[in-house]
């Protein structure tokens, strides 16, 4: 198995953790980028449907952060 | 619910984080992050192409209505009360919810092999590792839920067809 790093998706509530992210960037902490954030106006939003999607597109792991 | 159901599915759930946190938290933020993206590499990575078939299963599963009505239903049915007025216990639901998702998840998943070619039972049975009285009882079931029709014998062998 080849050892490229995992893709990640992340599905952030616009008001709790896109915020967090936001204030974690802006604060300097590190933290490895592994993560590709879709920015959701609630996570109430996501469908059980998007993570099958992303992991059908090719994604390694999908979070849901609210 | 997904996370379950990516168990049955044999995808794993560890695929599927959920995590709660407010707007203040950058630290924990970066720690949800850091853990998530460490259990996804321990997993390594994921091949979509090899879990095709399981992954339309899914899809296909989470969009019947049964699912959905039942977790539409969860807090009514486990506060108020059913239309009997008998509230439920939430083990109660919980043990039904599982054994509807597998049921569920295994009929998409017969329906998926049928797709691809595998019409008899036995040939299900082998592409699926379903036992074969599980089989013929889910098909019995989608048969009468129109997923599925009986095309008829080959050889003395049932030969069915999706819908």
């Amino acid at each position: 198995m080849e050892q490229a790093e995992p893709k990640i998706v992340a599905f952030l509530c616009n008001w709790c953790a896109y915020a967090g992210a936001d204030l974690a960037g802006v604060s300097r902490l590190q933290h490895p980028s592994n993560m590709r954030t879709v920015r959701v106006m609630c996570s109430g939003r996501i469908d059980p449907l998007f993570v099958v999607q992303a992991l059908k597109s090719g994604c390694d792991g999908v979070l849901v952060a609210g | 619910m997904t996370q379950k159901l990516l168990k049955i599915a044999g995808i794993g759930e560890n695929r599927l984080h959920v995590a709660w946190l407010s707007s203040a938290e950058a630290q924990r933020f970066v720690d949800i992050s850091t853990d998530v993206i460490n259990s996804i590499k321990a997993q390594g990575r994921f091949d979509a192409a090899m879990f095709s078939m399981e992954l339309t299963a899914v899809e296909d599963t989470l969009k019947t209505e049964i699912l959905r009505w039942m977790i539409g239903k969860e807090i009514k049915l486990l506060s108020k009360g059913d239309v009997y007025g008998r509230k439920w216990e939430k083990d109660r639901f919980e043990s039904i919810l599982d054994s509807v998702l597998e049921r569920e998840y295994h009929k998409q998943l017969i329906r998926q092999a049928i797709l691809a070619g595998f019409t008899s039972v036995r040939a299900i049975s082998q592409k699926v590792g379903l036992e074969l009285k599980r089989i013929s009882y889910l098909l019995a079931d989608m048969e009468k839920t129109n997923m599925i029709e009986f095309k008829g014998h080959t050889e003395c062998i049932p030969v069915f067809a999706a819908l």
